[in-house]
């Protein structure tokens, strides 16, 4: 048994991780706070979603806690992918850690711009492709119609060099169809799952206690869900797959790996315990050396058909 | 599953806690009706805090996920102590309350920008219901720079009123809705029954005015603020708004700035100066 077990993760394109632990978007800004986090225990870091020009992002009230998770509307405030690409990409270039850039738009053209300006820029290790946020107009349209997610994953995949992941989002019927559409079209990886759409309604005050009315849920409340589509995905796709929704402890990111993830990503908890990801980081180690096993890839369970379960 | 799987439910925090020189509760007491005051021992923090600065805690309430923000009610870097003022509007808040003597918690902090406290002139404090809390510490802060402190400090009933006594060195005003202590009525109206100089006109020597309440008590004094021509920039608020994470990072918890977009409470405050927000645009449903 190695006495150092090998957690690197390759997830397409030459994108490897030396860990299987990312920060998800929009829990980990563009990495420049939470300064108590351990860097060294993390594979990569996913960026806030980027638009093309700036945004100010939604009124307040923005979040909310629901029962073991919480609801955001954040809107996707964020300086633009101009100040991403001069201000924040030079910084990351002398990082020791992957940055994905996460990114987010209204239209095919838009995603294609900002992949544009981000493609061959030093610094940036990947985009994440954000077909699947709830909280802007038009933020779910390409993430919930295959054909529109393998248009808007096409364009982008011709316009940059870079590894690109396409994050899905759960509101859909069917999240394999829209996978095997975005691999079909060039996508390197998929990450699933986004927050679920839900509101919480202010009883006294009779109104919705978000300001946009619904948002994303996101935290503990969602994980048996994610893994749901997780452990799907996985034995449906070729690409890999980074499992998310709800990971709390190493316990909870084993079972995404085990349902068949190749790496996973912290959201909530990165709000909670800027220590979590040391402690999955160790935590994921330490198991395989308990169980005797060298790397992540002897982790999926692939020995029960996923359509008995589906 | 194993125990090692489930550590990140239990792991000691950043700031320390935990076995060993974490923050640890070391009194528990009711300061005035309906509020529960801690005192934790944790020296590192202490000595770090700035007053209006807040911690983010970490409360095992079921189903709770996020971490709660407290305005620290006060510190004493030498006895290592840091004081909470609170009362119990939610689950997290009700476990909170109930821990005691020898409880451990898990402290994130402290966090965000506390209140600027340099200058002369006379400085009128005003709370309102729990934006009391954070004001032990304030007062003592401005008394140690020299200055004349008045605090203005309203309530529903006198019972709800933090005693004066935790003001010492300060002339303490009341306000109560039932009219049973001080003046009858909000403390806003307390503050412009009061004769000049406190009012703060420009031209008299003027006032700087700290102040920390509910969002609509905010929105009265900056109305009275107006009328009576403080300006803006001379009113130090301590901001409440829902909050996620408290380092920045989740967006959660906007207040609209003046000029337009939004400030964030955790990094451009949770004290900011007045002439800052947008008032237009400042919801109160933070308080519902």
């Amino acid at each position: 048994m190695a006495e150092r077990p090998d957690l690197t993760v390759d997830l397409g394109r030459g994108l490897r991780l030396r860990s299987p632990v990312m920060a998800a978007s929009g829990t980990f800004g563009y990495g420049f706070d939470a300064p108590q986090v351990d860097r060294a225990a993390l594979g990569a870091i996913v960026s806030k979603g980027t638009t093309l020009r700036p945004r100010e992002g939604n009124a307040p009230v923005r979040i909310a806690e629901t029962p073991s998770g919480m609801l955001n509307a954040i809107g996707l405030q964020n300086p633009g992918v101009e100040h991403v690409a001069h201000v924040y990409a030079p910084e990351w270039m002398t990082w020791d850690l992957p940055v994905i850039v996460n990114v987010a738009g209204d239209s095919v053209e838009e995603y294609v711009a900002v992949a544009r300006r981000l493609d061959g820029v030093a610094g940036i290790a990947g985009l994440e492709l954000n077909i699947s946020c709830p909280n802007v107009q038009r933020g779910l349209q390409f993430g919930v119609d295959p054909r529109l997610a393998a248009e808007v994953t096409h364009a982008v995949r011709v316009t940059t060099q870079l590894p690109l992941v396409v994050k899905l989002t759960p509101n859909v019927t069917d999240i394999v169809a829209v996978a095997r559409a975005v691999e079909d079209a060039g996508a390197d990886a998929v990450s699933a799952i986004n927050t679920y759409a839900g509101m919480a309604i202010d009883v006294q005050r009779r109104r919705p206690v978000l300001s946009r009315g619904s948002g994303g849920l996101s935290g503990p409340a969602i994980k048996p869900l994610a893994l749901h589509a997780v452990w799907q995905l996985a034995a449906q796709v070729r690409i890999p797959v980074i499992g998310i929704g709800g990971i709390m402890t190493p316990g909870d990111a084993l079972e995404f790996l085990l349902a068949g993830a190749a790496a996973v990503q912290l959201g909530t908890v990165n709000y909670v315990r800027p220590q979590a990801a040391r402690e999955v980081h160790d935590g994921i180690a330490g198991y395989l050396r308990e169980h005797g096993l060298t790397d992540l890839r002897a982790l999926p369970i692939r020995s029960v058909s996923v359509l008995t379960h589906a | 599953m194993s125990v090692a799987l489930e550590q990140g439910l239990k792991s000691p925090s950043p700031s320390g806690g935990g076995q060993g020189g974490g923050p640890v509760v070391v009194e528990r007491s009711v300061p005035m009706t309906g509020a529960v005051e801690l005192v934790v021992y944790h020296p590192p923090s202490a000595a770090a805090l700035d007053p209006g600065q807040f911690f983010q805690v970490a409360v095992s309430a079921p189903h709770s996920v996020l971490r709660r923000p407290y305005s620290a009610a006060w510190s004493d870097a030498a006895s290592g102590r840091i004081g909470f003022i609170f009362n119990v509007v939610g689950a997290g808040s009700a476990w909170l309350s109930v821990r005691h003597e020898g409880h451990e918690l898990d402290l994130l902090g402290p966090l965000g920008r506390g209140f600027d406290l340099e200058g002369e002139r006379p400085v009128i404090c005003v709370a309102g219901g729990l934006g009391v809390a954070v004001f032990p510490g304030v007062v003592k802060a401005l008394l140690a720079r020299g200055r004349k402190v008045t605090v203005l400090q309203g309530a529903r009933t006198a019972a709800q009123l933090l005693p004066a006594a935790r003001f010492a060195g300060a002339e303490v005003k009341t306000a109560t809705d039932d009219g049973r202590q001080g003046h009858h009525g909000s403390v806003v109206d307390l503050l412009a029954s009061l004769p000049p100089p406190l009012r703060g006109r420009v031209g008299e020597g003027g006032v700087d005015v700290v102040a920390c309440g509910p969002t609509p008590m905010l929105k009265a004094l900056i109305d009275t603020a107006r009328r009576r021509e403080i300006p803006l920039s001379d009113i130090q608020m301590a901001l409440e708004t829902p909050m996620g994470c408290g380092i920045g990072t989740c967006l959660g918890c906007a207040a609209p700035r003046a000029g337009g977009g939004y400030l964030l409470t955790c990094q451009d405050g949770p004290c900011l100066r007045a002439d800052r927000i947008d008032w237009d645009r400042m919801t109160d449903a933070f308080h519902g």
